[in-house]
Parts: C-alpha cells; sequence; structure tokens
C-alpha cells in the first residue's frame, strides 16, 4: 500500500499548494498589454470556443478532456482518450474490450454510466452498459469529452447512475480543409484517417471522413498470443449551417464495421450507422430551445462459448433506435432560470438467439417517454439553488421519478463549493429481464432473467470544491456518499427444474449497500511551456445480501473495482518544435469475482508517453509508447488462464493539415 | 441532447465573468484590438485634428462588456485619445470610427457592413468564422484554445491602410479581395 500513501500525500501537496497560491493576483489588463503580439497569441483563454466557461460554476463533479489534452496524449482510440479523465474507472479487458465506469460497479456487465456521442446515446438496452469496441471517431475531430461522475438523471434519465460522458465532435466550421493521419506501430498494427472540410454555402460547412485500424493481438499470462486482433473502419459527415444568429443547424451521421478475434475459431462482429439532426433556435434574448432526433442501428454478433447442455454457438443482436429530443431554457425575472424537456424513444431489438445464450421474447419493442424540469434560483449574487425532476415512463417499470438538488456557492472570486442530493434509477435491461442461459429447449436454464425484476436505485450525497487558484493553478475535489437499493442479486427459484438442483438461478433485486469516495484533480502550468497534472480517486464500496435474502454470488459480483488510483501527467514543450508528454498511472488492486469466488487483479504501474515533433505548423511526427514499465500486465479478469494481459506497445504516427 | 450544454448555460449566464481567472477571450482581444491601434498606419488625414478621438467601434450586440474600456482607458495612438462607441444599427456607423468590430449577432449582415464602409480608412475586424474571406480585414480565430489573426491584406491595402510585419509574421494571410 505505499502507492496509495503516495497517492494521499501527493493529494495533500496539491491542496497545500493550492492555498498556499490562493493570493495570487489574476491577470489583468496592463498586464496582458505588456505582451508581444505573439504571446498573446500564445496564452491559452478561457472560453473561446464561446461557450461560457462551465467548470467553475457547476455544481457537478464534472471533468472535461480537451481536444489538445487528447492528442498530446497519444491516444489512438476513445478508451485510450479516457484515461484522461481522474473520475473514471477504466481497465483494458483484452485488445477490443473494455471495462468503464464511474464510482465503482466495473464489472464486465458494468450498467450505471450513460454514454453519448453528440447527443446520441450509445449504450445498448441488452445490458445498459456500452459495445466500447464500436464506438469510435477520428479523434483529431474531437471537441472535447465531458466525463461527469454522480448521477445525471435529472437531465439525462435512467442508466445515468453513477456518471455521464459526453463525447462532442467539432462543428464542421473548425475541421475545414484537408486532414490526414497514418501511422502504425506493434499493437496498433497500421491505421489511417482522411478528413476533408469544405464550406457548401455561405455559413454552411461540411466534413466527411474515414478512418480505418488494425489492432494486434494481446497476450495471455504464460506470454502465449490470446485471440483478439481487431480491426475497424468507419466513415461519416457531419454539417453545420448557421442561417442566423439565432438558428443553427446540424446533421450528421456515421457508418462503421469491423470484426474481433474471440477464441481460436469465432470471431465478434459489429457494424451500425445513425443520422442525427438538430435545430438549435434563440427565441429571445432570455429564452432558446433545441429540437434534435435520430436514428441509430447497430448489429453485434458475438460468439458463446458451449455450456453443460448446449453446444457453443452465436448470438447476434439487432437494435434499432428512434429518438427525439426538445429542450426550452428560459429566463424568468431577475432570479430564475428554467429549463424543461421532452423525449421520446423507441427501440426495436431483434435477438437471434445461441442455444448457450438467449433471450425470451426474442424481438421486443420498448417506448420510452420523459419529461424534465428542472429551476435555478438566484438567492444571493453569490448562492444558487437548484431543483429539478424527471419523469420517464418505461415498459418494465413504469413511472420513474429522478429528482436532485443542487446548491452552489460562490465565496470568493475563482472558488466555488457546490453540494448535491439526487436520486437515480437503472431501469431493467433486456439481460436482467429477458435472459435465459441456455436456452430452455435444452431442458435445464441455469441462469434467468427475473420477471419481477425492478429498477435499482441510488441516492447519492455530494459536496464538492473547485478552484481556480491562479492563472496557472487549477483544483478540484469532489466527495459523495452513495446509497444504493434493490441491486442485482441472484437466487435459485423456488420452482426448480430438476428438484434438489438450485437452477435456474433468477435475477433478483436483493443487495443494497453504500459506496463512499472522493475525487481530486490538479492542474498546474509550471512554465509557460511545461504543464502538470495530478489525479487522485478513492472508493469504498460495501454491497451486501438483504436481511433474509440470499444471493449465489455474496454480494460479490456486482463490483471489480480498485479501491484507488492515481495519475500524474506531464506535457512539456522543448523548443525546437518538439513536446513531450507523460502520462503515469497506478491503479490499486481490483477485486473480481467469478459468482462467490473472489479473484484478483494486482495493482500495477504504467507509463504513457509521446514526443512529437512539428518540422512546420501543420505537420506532425510523433512516437507514442504505451504501457512502458512491464512487458505485459493484467488490468481486468478473473484469475485463470485464459486471463487477457496488455503488453507494452510502441507505434509511430504522421498528422498532416492542409 | 445537448441538455448539459444547455443547463450549465443556465447556470452560468450571470456567473461566468466574475470567476474567470485567467484571461478570458474578450479580454485579450481587446487588448489585440488596442495593438492594432499600434500597429496599422492609418493616412494622416485619417486621424484629423491632434486632439480628436481615436474611435474603436462595435457593431451590434457588445461581447466586450467593460474590458476593452479598461484597457485602452488613458492610453492614445499618436497623442490621439482613445473612445469606445456602440451602434446597435449597422446602418448608424459614423466615418469618426477607426476601427470597427464586426461581433457574432451580425453574421448575416457581415458582407452588407463591409460593403457600406467601401474603402473608407477603417481597420474592419470580426470573430465571424471565415470573415477574412468575406472581406473583413483582420479576423479573430480560435485554434486549441488560443486566438489567431486572419488577416486579409488586400482589403486593409485597398482602405489605404498599412499593416506593420509585426502584426502580419504570426498571423495567416488570406489571399481574398476585398468583398
Amino acid at each position: 500500500m505505499r502507492a496509495a500513501q503516495l497517492g494521499w500525500m501527493s493529494a495533500a501537496a496539491f491542496l497545500a499548494l493550492t492555498i498556499a497560491r490562493a493570493d495570487e493576483p489574476s491577470e489583468s489588463a496592463a498586464e496582458l498589454k505588456k505582451l508581444s503580439v505573439e504571446e498573446l497569441m500564445g496564452l491559452e483563454v478561457t472560453s473561446v470556443s464561446k461557450r461560457p466557461e462551465k467548470l467553475a460554476a457547476t455544481a457537478s463533479a464534472i471533468q472535461v478532456i480537451t481536444h489538445d489534452e487528447i492528442q498530446e496524449s497519444g491516444a489512438q482510440s476513445l478508451p485510450e482518450a479516457l484515461r484522461l479523465a481522474d473520475n473514471l474507472q477504466l481497465a483494458q479487458k483484452n485488445s477490443h474490450d473494455w471495462a468503464i465506469s464511474a464510482r465503482g460497479f466495473n464489472t464486465s456487465l458494468s450498467n450505471k454510466l450513460l454514454v453519448l456521442v453528440d447527443g446520441r446515446s450509445v449504450y445498448t438496452p441488452l445490458y445498459s452498459g456500452v459495445f466500447w469496441n464500436a464506438q469510435d471517431y477520428p479523434l483529431a475531430d474531437l471537441d472535447r469529452i465531458e466525463v461527469i461522475s454522480g448521477p445525471g438523471s435529472t437531465l439525462w434519465g435512467a442508466n445515468a447512475v453513477n456518471g455521464v460522458i459526453n463525447i462532442t465532435t467539432k462543428s464542421a466550421s473548425n475541421t475545414q480543409g484537408l486532414y490526414l493521419e497514418g501511422g502504425g506501430g506493434s499493437h496498433w498494427q497500421d491505421f489511417g484517417t482522411v478528413r476533408y472540410g469544405g464550406m457548401l454555402a455561405p455559413n454552411v460547412y461540411f466534413r466527411i471522413y474515414g478512418k480505418y485500424f488494425e489492432g494486434d493481438a494481446e497476450v495471455l499470462a504464460g506470454g502465449e498470443r490470446a485471440h483478439d486482433a481487431w480491426r475497424q473502419g468507419r466513415g461519416g459527415f457531419r454539417i453545420d449551417a448557421q442561417r442566423s444568429s439565432d438558428d443553427t443547424l446540424t446533421l450528421q451521421g456515421d457508418l462503421y464495421g469491423g470484426s474481433g478475434d474471440h477464441t481460436a475459431t469465432g470471431e465478434l462482429r459489429f457494424s451500425g450507422g445513425n443520422i442525427l439532426g438538430r435545430w438549435s433556435h434563440t427565441l429571445t434574448q432570455d429564452s432558446d430551445m433545441s429540437l434534435q432526433t435520430y436514428f441509430d442501428r447497430t448489429h453485434i454478433s458475438l460468439p458463446t462459448a458451449a455450456m453443460a447442455f448446449a453446444p457453443a454457438g452465436v448470438i447476434a443482436d439487432d437494435l434499432n433506435t428512434y429518438d427525439v429530443d426538445f429542450q426550452h431554457h428560459l429566463r424568468m425575472g431577475e432570479r430564475h432560470r428554467v429549463v424543461w424537456g421532452l423525449g421520446y424513444r423507441l427501440t426495436h431489438d431483434v435477438v437471434s438467439n445461441a442455444l448457450s445464450l438467449s433471450f425470451f421474447p426474442p424481438t421486443l419493442t420498448q417506448n420510452l417517454f420523459s419529461g424534465f424540469v428542472q429551476d435555478e434560483v438566484m438567492l444571493r449574487p453569490e448562492v444558487f439553488f437548484t431543483a429539478g425532476t424527471k419523469l420517464e415512463h418505461n415498459d418494465y417499470t413504469g413511472y420513474e421519478v429522478e429528482p436532485s438538488v443542487r446548491l452552489l456557492w460562490i465565496p470568493a472570486l475563482n472558488q466555488t463549493l457546490w453540494s448535491a442530493v439526487s436520486r437515480a434509477v437503472r431501469t431493467p435491461s433486456r439481460i436482467d429481464h429477458d435472459l435465459a442461459e441456455p436456452a430452455p429447449s435444452t431442458g435445464l436454464v441455469l441462469l434467468q432473467g427475473g420477471s419481477g425484476f425492478k429498477s435499482e436505485t441510488v441516492v447519492a450525497y455530494e459536496l464538492g470544491y473547485r478552484a481556480q487558484v491562479s492563472t496557472k493553478l487549477a483544483t478540484s475535489l469532489s466527495t459523495f456518499y452513495n446509497r444504493y437499493d434493490h441491486v442485482r442479486s441472484t437466487a435459485p427459484s423456488p420452482e426448480p427444474t430438476i428438484p434438489g438442483l438450485p437452477f435456474p438461478l433468477v435475477f433478483q433485486n436483493d443487495l443494497e449497500g453504500h459506496t463512499y469516495g472522493l475525487e481530486l484533480s490538479t492542474d498546474y502550468q509550471l512554465l509557460p511551456a511545461w504543464r502538470l497534472h495530478a489525479g487522485y480517486t478513492l472508493l469504498k464500496e460495501d454491497l451486501h445480501v438483504k436481511a433474509g435474502r440470499f444471493d449465489f454470488s455474496d454480494a460479490h459480483n456486482e463490483t471489480a473495482d480498485p479501491q484507488q488510483q492515481f495519475s500524474l501527467r506531464s506535457a512539456l514543450d522543448l523548443g525546437r518544435n518538439l513536446d513531450v508528454s507523460t502520462a503515469l498511472r497506478w491503479v490499486d488492486t481490483l477485486h473480481i469475482n467469478n459468482a462467490a469466488v473472489v479473484g484478483i487483479v494486482p495493482s500495477y504501474f504504467e507509463l504513457n508517453a509521446r514526443l512529437g515533433w512539428h518540422p512546420t505548423p501543420k505537420i506532425e511526427l510523433s512516437v507514442v509508447g504505451e504501457n512502458l514499465l512491464h512487458a505485459q500486465h493484467p488490468e481486468y479478469g478473473f484469475p485463470d488462464p485464459s486471463r487477457v494481459e496488455i503488453r507494452r506497445s510502441l507505434f509511430g504516427r504522421i498528422q498532416c493539415q492542409f | 441532447m445537448s441538455v448539459l450544454r444547455a443547463l450549465v448555460l443556465v447556470w452560468l449566464a450571470g456567473v461566468a465573468p466574475a470567476l474567470a481567472a485567467g484571461p478570458t477571450e474578450y479580454q485579450v482581444k481587446a487588448v489585440f484590438l488596442f495593438n492594432f491601434a499600434q500597429f496599422v498606419v492609418w493616412p494622416p488625414q485619417a486621424l484629423g485634428a491632434a486632439d480628436a478621438p481615436f474611435s474603436i467601434c462595435i457593431v451590434g450586440e457588445d461581447p466586450f462588456g467593460a474590458e476593452l474600456d479598461v484597457t485602452v482607458r488613458g492610453e492614445n495612438v499618436q497623442g490621439h485619445p482613445f473612445a469606445v462607441r456602440r451602434y446597435r444599427d449597422p446602418g448608424d456607423i459614423e466615418s469618426a470610427c477607426h476601427i470597427v468590430f464586426i461581433g457574432a449577432s451580425q453574421l448575416t449582415q457581415l458582407e452588407k457592413i463591409v460593403k457600406s464602409l467601401g474603402d473608407r480608412a477603417i481597420l474592419t475586424v470580426s470573430d465571424i468564422d471565415h470573415s477574412a474571406e468575406r472581406g473583413t480585414m483582420i479576423q479573430f480565430a480560435s485554434e486549441h484554445n488560443r486566438l489567431r489573426l486572419r488577416i486579409n491584406v488586400a482589403a486593409a491595402k485597398a482602405a489605404g491602410l498599412t499593416i506593420s510585419s509585426k502584426l502580419l509574421r504570426p498571423s495567416q494571410i488570406i489571399g481574398a479581395e476585398a468583398g
């Protein structure tokens, strides 16, 4: 646990530094006027994106990963970019699968995190998780990734239980011209992106892109090659039109396909596409609205392993989603700012069952209706109180209410203290309700969805502090205490198929418990050319079986999280058009279970590094090393011979913008 | 579902300026406008009598708040004290302006404003996307949270303005003719 102590100490040191420097004056016009034109251009300014500086005054645990941070990190995939958020638990399972969650519950069926790409939900209602291997985008065209830990359900609804990831791509007006990227190496064997952006008419911009990559296989503990090499190709477009200063229109779409080796013979296949339109309109100076609609189609087919009474097979899922979402925000009088909205989503899911894994009914159409309203009241010029609720209706559990109250206090310039209490629910997914493993036709179902499965609930209490101490130093601390109820458990059916045997096991809601912890993150501009970042996360989880009830996994199966983790990052401009960035991370021991049998992934240190050279402002050549400290290390999985470990890897990359 | 953005906007509208610790976008843009007055040479007759003010004019909604006034307070250009003027309606712009800043609210009016100023010795500045191609002399663009200048040299030349190489060197030069 020495690493853990180091984590605490660095956290304390950063806090001390924060307090010690709290009196440093901020930049004034007089100081700015002394700077040369070049120096002015070198300044990083807040809210250049024409969006308000949101971090300082948001009453939630939000972290923002910027376009530049992603580029500097050398990230080549979305999960790699998400490693830059301190408030996530993230583990790479194998070459093409990741477990990603916020505030815990990061099991292989983790289901408490909502992920949106440009406002389009990408989690699957099959198990309320995300097929990360099917999500990607040219990272150079990402504007930012917002990672909010804690419930976001009042705004986003069910599934935003423990957090929300909001991936935003750039407006087409900011991706003009030709962009080329290519490279290759040991894990990322070869990859390439082509993007072209142009103008269709005055104030109407477009871009089109294509991206392809191949990821090589990782290894097993003994060093043998795992069967998990994969590849993906995708293409898409985005059109942004500003018809007047009051109207913005966006139309965008993507198509993708890929495959990954799953076993020696079986292959995971995924493909899909989406199209989205959004209209934002300013009604008056005090009110604006937006209307968004999208269609999304995903296909996934996955080899399933043989079970006692069922041969190996392939399960396939075809999901069509139709979604429409309306929002209106308005100022009422001097003190009130109100936002309300309505949404409707229709999902049509068709599972092609395998004998070893099946869903009943195989075809299911579901409706989700939602509405929300939230009012922010200015109690005093520096105190803001926000109250709101979401009301949803889903086909499994009917009405769900997800209220929250938030208080924001700005005790001094550049400092924010916030607090929130929210209730969120995770509504049942198909796996909770409709699963049969193996299929009933085999004669013995071992694991079965619960027809009476209820929503899991959480009440979250949060307290946070944020300070922009000076132009050089910013820090943020979020703490939380979450109470969970009706969390998923498994219990023997009261009507066993074969008398005397506990099967089928049926999903129930018999776990409860609490979690608490903190997330600390600090940025420090040590020199104009040297930026440092430190992050630390503490997570304590205590789930137990409700009195008088039973769980086959003894409450061990819904969590798989490190208790602590920390990261240290540095981005240094070396001059001569060279820059180097490094990211060190430490992840605590992870307890991961196979039913009630406890397994362990050892704690580890790992290091990523990137060296970039810009021979001209339009060209960057870089060398990126990932997981440099060990030849191979596991991040996830029950310790058995089939557990995949992640190799050290290296690649070179060239990026040109014309 | 840009709820977050919407909500945060709602949260912030009143708070953001007070909180910004580093230089804000318009703080830096104000300093740039001040610098333009030093690095652009106006024909002598355009500056008028010795004590006539040097006017920076903002058309449409004013995104600077008090920043521009604070930046130029007590400063002068070759003895001409600065003045900041604001015009809701582009039609009201007077010939007394030396710099005209065209903000985002004038998106659809940009060409009309540039045209109405003709070849008068007025430096046009805008932060509307691609405004340099559309005839504005200097455009603020943002790149990785930093401000960049895009300069339409031909448009400035047509108005009889000379832009110093100190300004041109770090900037992107746009070839389009004045609109």
